[in-house]
């Protein structure tokens, strides 16, 4: 009979512990807050495993990412790149996000997976009070209605490389638009040098000195800080297809029929040639503003507009500018 | 029963049968050790772009000289691929879009296997180039050998012949 008790204690014990165990460490994770575990692969096998996350404001989520195949990358949308992860495969990386602001925001993947690697992005909804997300300001290209898709291609370009230096002796007599941000924005340097050229004050000053001007005034509105940034974005999100040299000719873009407007529609091309001074010299910061932040365009380029910052698409034109006027000969 | 009376008959080792054996085991370790002179060539940069696609490196196989100073460039044209060099140490990683550059100096000759350091998917252990440090002397040395051990299988098949008939 004594035996038979001990029996039956046994089993009662087995299955309080067997109940116990999962429930207390659902407990003890519940008061740690929530913790996620993705797995990243390439969009070909599923992208991540968890493509939709839901929090609230101000209670922190505890991230474990792991990779299945290749190195992935991890990045809140619009953040900065000091903060981007690397997730290596068989290794665990931990992060902790906390919002602020209710809304949607965009996760992706930061290190290139393969040619499908810009579809790899998923999304955090935040529920509960407080202001919404700040937003970003209406594209240029919206404000002023400039139609980004129109051919561009400079007639007029530098028969030598222009200078800074020479350029800055004539800026107490540039007229006012000519130093302003918005003209800046809304004009291509070509179409700033034919309006500088038409300037009768400045019709003793030859076609070379018109365009030691024009670069002196994209110098200025451009920090060093700004194209070095602009760089490493250029380097680490774009280079894979549109080349180290931003020539067009980026690994994932190898193959691709060049760019021509009687091609266009009829599957992808290439990135245009930017080491070709036609190409972005007859372009605004507008325009590139509203080609990078849509996308498209016949090339596959992904929609930046929710993933990079204003201030981060910026940078990457200043950047831009650099390689067309390092390019004339 | 005891053993002596077993019926047997041996005919005893003819040790001068195998007296052969001595000058093929002397030239065998001649042809394992003796110096060979090799042809000097003057050390040199060498820049070498190698891509690493999934699952190979292109080239796959490098042949350069002793001494030489190597450059490679590392471009990657799909995901993450890494290039580690056995026996010198020497790792680069490569995105796509931004090659890896790095150099060394070939200092040690022989045949060494460059592999992918950096998983890359399923096929990611079979990722492996072969980079030829000078002529490939054990190659070489194994094939003399190789024609050794068969001229001795023939005279040892012709001895045993002889010896039955």
């Amino acid at each position: 009979m004594k035996k038979e008790r001990i029996a039956r204690w046994i089993v009662i014990i087995l299955v309080l512990t067997a109940i116990g165990v999962p429930l207390g460490s659902w407990w003890l994770s519940r008061a740690q807050g929530t913790q996620i575990e993705i797995h990243a692969r390439m969009p070909e096998n599923g992208g991540w495993s968890i493509d939709t996350i839901q929090a609230k404001v101000g209670q922190p989520i505890h991230l474990r990412l792991t990779s299945d195949d290749v190195v992935h990358g991890f990045a809140l949308g619009k953040s900065d790149m000091e903060s981007w992860l690397s997730i290596f495969p068989g290794e665990y990386v931990e992060t902790t996000l906390v919002f602020e602001h209710p809304g949607k925001y965009i996760f992706y993947c930061t290190r290139w997976c393969g040619l499908n690697h810009w579809r790899m992005h998923g999304e955090i909804i935040v529920t509960g009070e407080g202001d919404p997300i700040p937003g970003d300001s209406l594209p240029l290209f919206l404000q002023y209605n400039i139609d980004i898709d129109a051919p561009h291609y400079a007639e007029n370009i530098p028969s030598s490389p222009p200078s800074v230096e020479r350029g800055s002796r004539f800026s107490d007599r540039l007229p006012n638009y000519a130093i302003d941000k918005q003209t800046y924005f809304l004009t291509s340097p070509e179409g700033l040098w034919l309006k500088l050229r038409s300037e009768p004050s400045l019709s003793d000053l030859s076609d070379m000195d018109i365009w030691d001007i024009v670069r002196w005034i994209w110098d200025r509105q451009n920090s060093s800080n700004s194209q070095s940034l602009g760089f490493k974005l250029f380097m680490a999100l774009a280079s894979a297809a549109h080349g180290e040299s931003g020539r067009g000719d980026g690994v994932m873009a190898r193959g691709l029929p060049v760019m021509d407007h009687s091609n266009m529609g009829s599957g992808l091309v290439r990135p245009p040639d930017f080491t070709d001074p036609h190409v972005l010299l007859s372009a605004s910061p507008a325009i590139l503003e509203g080609k990078i932040i849509r996308g498209g365009m016949g090339t596959g380029m992904p929609s930046w507009g929710s993933i990079l910052s204003r201030d981060q698409i910026h940078s990457i034109i200043d950047y831009l500018y650099t390689i067309a006027w390092e390019s004339i000969k | 029963m005891p053993m002596e009376s077993l019926p047997y008959k041996t005919t005893p080792t003819n040790w001068k049968r195998w007296a052969w054996v001595i000058p093929y085991a002397g030239l065998a370790l001649l042809i394992l050790f003796i110096p060979l002179p090799l042809p000097f060539h003057a050390p040199q940069d060498r820049l070498l772009r190698i891509e690493a696609s999934s699952f190979q490196f292109t080239p796959g196989e490098i042949q350069i000289n002793p001494g030489d100073r190597v450059t490679i460039e590392l471009v990657s044209t799909d995901v993450v691929h890494g290039f580690s060099l056995d026996a010198y140490g020497f790792e680069l990683k490569a995105d796509p879009g931004q090659t890896a550059t790095g150099t060394f100096i070939a200092d040690q000759a022989g045949v060494f296997r460059f592999r992918c350091s950096v998983a890359c998917g399923n096929l990611h252990p079979f990722m492996i180039g072969k980079l030829q440090i000078g002529p490939n002397l054990l190659f070489f040395r194994g094939i003399a050998l190789g024609l050794l051990a068969i001229s001795a299988a023939l005279i040892s098949v012709r001895n045993v012949s002889r010896g039955t008939t």
